[in-house]
């Protein structure tokens, strides 16, 4: 038993999920990481890391954030949330329902503003802020900061949320929707880095009077599919094994519209924004993600290799080809 | 021989651009294709020009060792072809072709490259064959460094005609009805940044960034308007064969297939009328998109007026117009006499409702018939007129992105053609 707990363990570790507390618990820290690109170039981001418990600080900040897996027969997902960053963050979880109370501020002009979607975690906060969603929907979900969301969420502070409709229990496979089955699942998370922008606000050269003032300009140089742009020698994605029914989760955390074309295949596009089309879905080999859009999609391959590239044609890094956001999708035998 | 000034080139490209605009009369109206299965293309460098008067360095897929065309040869296959396509190379760099939507491509080639097999560059060669297995509305394009190379023109269109397909008895897209038509359409939607094309004509290879990418030309079937309407092969555009100017008359059914070839989302209007689509990605809006003549039909079909044109994506629409709900007469009828074929009968009779203004106090279009009715000539003052040689009704279509619709800052041009619709009666060929 102990054995095989420690095998979901090190699984989950691999994929980039969260060591989980109890199901539907998170206890997610806000903080500072950096990343390198395949150029050279290090770009300090802002990311979640997953932490056994409040102030453990056990966890890897990383973008995008950890993958957050709620189990299909737990109904609320819970955040904890310990915040590192020069500034306050939250969390929030578009088109999942949740109490939010909104912040504001007063402008320079006497103005009532929005700063943030839902209350805030403080920076170096001493005890835990707890985000709830006493609903969680199946589906495929972005959650991302809710705070000072135009410089943030750029930055990194964002990440996948799923929970299936049923799991997978023996022999019966997983539904991501309700009688929409899989037998396995690739996640692939789209955004984008303004380098301008991350050195602005890393050098807190970002705001009103400073260097840089607004994301305006934004103007990307590094396009990244789960926080990483392509680089030559990059290993496939592992996406199950011939006639299994491979469900992907498409999420845009970017800034731009990306469109994911899919080589030798079409994929079946069953979900947007976290609701089952009531058709049954279209077949098509090509999506249109815009920005926050998530979509899922099953393909039913036989074994091999499929490429998955950005037709926005998003395939550099910076001026070097090839790069950006370029996915292969190993199919075992 | 003299050089010519710049002047001089100024002025014979206005008078090309002129020339284009005023002899719309026996521009074709159908989709300039060349019959497969078997095609042999040479990847090569040639010039294209726009109304602006700019030239700009292209790549493109020229046929049978020919001139370089952007976009590429529209493929014309049957469902069910063997497709095979041979590409020669005569560019400085190794390149290629993917088809998406056409599923297990055969590749050979002299190299590896990350998307499919490469032709090396001068003179290297790569074959694709496939199964044109389902019919419909297809891109090819360079699968070799994409962002450089799509830009640069490598790019261009296959129709998979469906297996009960007949030119003359039985147009359709697709296996069901829902596809037949009268008359097809190309709008494969592409844009520009000069900037690329400026540093590629002077070898600056390494000073191309395509992450500050900044279009100012847009173009339908390789042409920006008012080009898009000129004839089809005309000798002014010998790079640029393929015109866009969709013609019809009331009643009929046109079948529009857009195709996103660039990089940017395009939203395409149809002035005029909705549309119906009826497919994307060369499969039919349909609960059972594979299923044939027999299956339930284009049931997911969508009724709108802009089309998001998206890159990398193909649609099909059905486009249908007969003056319906205008509320008026479009021919001037008097109640007793006979229905025009396509005529919308509910409007038959029924009076112009505007008392036309005095024609000294009017500023007359290029497109005016001098008549609000269908197929009738007016009086119009002398030098005035000549573009609407049928008396036909004339609707842009174009980019709902306004900015869209000019040739680097001039207005008109860019992504925008004209719908015509003719009198009954009017060969459209």
């Amino acid at each position: 038993m102990f054995k095989k707990i420690l095998f979901t363990a090190v699984i989950i570790c691999l994929f980039g999920g969260a060591a989980l507390a109890a199901p539907g618990v998170y206890y997610l820290r806000a903080g500072t990481t950096t990343k390198m690109m395949p150029d050279g170039q290090i770009i300090t981001m802002w990311g979640f890391a997953s932490d056994t418990s409040f102030g453990a600080k056990d966890g890897q900040i990383m973008v995008p954030g950890p993958v957050l897996t709620v189990p299909a027969d737990q109904a609320s997902l819970t955040i904890y949330l310990d915040n590192d960053l020069p500034e306050p963050v939250s969390v929030f979880i578009p088109s999942q329902i949740a109490t939010t109370v909104p912040v504001k501020f007063t402008d320079d002009k006497g103005r009532e503003r929005i700063r943030s979607f839902t209350h805030e975690t403080e920076p170096n906060n001493v005890a835990p802020v707890m985000y709830t969603w006493n609903n969680l929907r199946p589906g495929s979900y972005l959650y991302h900061s809710g705070s000072h969301a135009a410089v943030q969420v750029q930055m990194g502070l964002y990440g996948c949320v799923k929970k299936n409709a049923v799991d997978a229990k023996g022999n019966k496979p997983a539904e991501a929707y309700e009688d929409l089955p899989y037998d396995a699942e690739v996640v692939l998370c789209y955004s984008e880095i303004d380098p301008v922008l991350h050195k602005a606000v890393a050098d807190a050269n970002y705001g009103p009077g400073k260097a840089v003032t607004s994301t305006m300009n934004y103007q990307p140089k590094y396009f990244l599919v789960n926080g990483q742009p392509y680089s030559n020698g990059q290993l496939p994605v592992s996406a199950g094994t011939a006639n299994d029914r491979v469900l992907i989760r498409f999420l845009n955390a970017g800034l731009e519209t990306h469109i994911p074309v899919i080589q030798n295949i079409y994929m079946k596009v069953v979900a947007e924004d976290g609701y089952p089309y009531n058709f049954g879905g279209k077949l098509q080999y090509s999506l249109t993600l815009t920005a926050q859009k998530t979509k899922d999609a099953v393909i039913v391959p036989a074994a091999g290799i499929y490429p998955v590239y950005d037709r926005r044609l998003r395939l550099t890094n910076a001026s070097a080809s090839p790069g950006g956001m370029l996915t292969f999708l190993n199919v075992g035998n | 021989m003299n050089r010519m000034n710049s002047k001089t080139i100024m002025w014979l490209a206005s008078l090309a651009m002129v020339l284009a605009w005023i002899f719309p009369g026996p521009a074709q109206a159908k989709i300039e294709t060349v019959k497969g299965p078997t095609f042999n293309l040479t990847a090569r460098d040639a010039h294209i020009t726009t109304p602006d008067g700019g030239s700009y360095l292209m790549w493109g897929y020229a046929l049978n060792g020919g001139t370089m065309q952007y976009p590429g040869p529209t493929m014309d296959v049957n469902e069910g072809d063997t497709v095979t396509v041979n590409l020669t190379n005569l560019l400085s760099v190794p390149v290629s072709i993917v088809f998406p939507g056409n599923v297990g491509v055969t590749a050979i080639g002299d190299s590896d490259g990350l998307l499919t097999k490469e032709a090396d560059p001068n003179g290297g060669t790569a074959s694709y064959s496939f199964t044109a297995a389902r019919p419909g509305t297809y891109l090819y394009y360079s699968g070799t460094n994409p962002s450089l190379q799509i830009e640069m023109g490598l790019v261009g269109a296959i129709i998979v005609r469906p297996e009960d397909y007949d030119p003359v008895t039985n147009k359709r897209a697709y296996g069901h009805a829902d596809s037949l038509y009268d008359y097809e359409y190309l709008f494969l939607l592409t844009e520009m940044d000069p900037v690329v094309h400026e540093m590629a004509q002077c070898g600056k290879w390494d000073q191309i960034d395509l992450t500050a990418y900044w279009p100012v030309l847009w173009f339908i079937n390789g042409r920006c308007a008012p080009d898009t309407m000129a004839n089809a092969n005309t000798p002014i555009l010998p790079t640029q064969p393929y015109n866009c100017l969709p013609r019809m008359h009331p009643g009929d059914r046109i079948l529009l297939r857009f195709l996103g070839g660039g990089r940017d989302l395009h939203p395409f209007h149809t002035h005029g009328n909705n549309f119906l689509q009826i497919a994307r990605d060369g499969r039919l809006l349909s609960t059972a998109p594979q299923a044939g003549g027999g299956g339930p039909g284009a049931n997911l079909a969508l009724s709108d007026f802009t089309l998001t044109v998206a890159p990398g994506e193909t649609a099909d629409a059905i486009f249908e117009w007969t003056g319906e709900k205008l509320g008026w007469d479009i021919y001037g009828h008097d109640v007793n006499d006979p229905l025009e074929p396509g005529e919308y009968a509910p409007d038959h009779g029924k009076p112009f409702p505007v008392t036309l203004p005095d024609k000294k106090v009017l500023t007359f279009g290029t497109a005016y018939s001098g008549s609000p009715f269908l197929g009738l000539q007016g009086d119009l003052p002398p030098g005035e007129g000549g573009f609407n040689v049928n008396a036909g009704y004339f609707y842009m279509w174009h980019s709902h992105n306004e900015k869209e619709m000019v040739n680097y800052d001039l207005f008109p041009g860019g992504l925008m053609t004209m719908l015509i619709i003719e009198p009954p009666g009017v060969v459209i060929e």
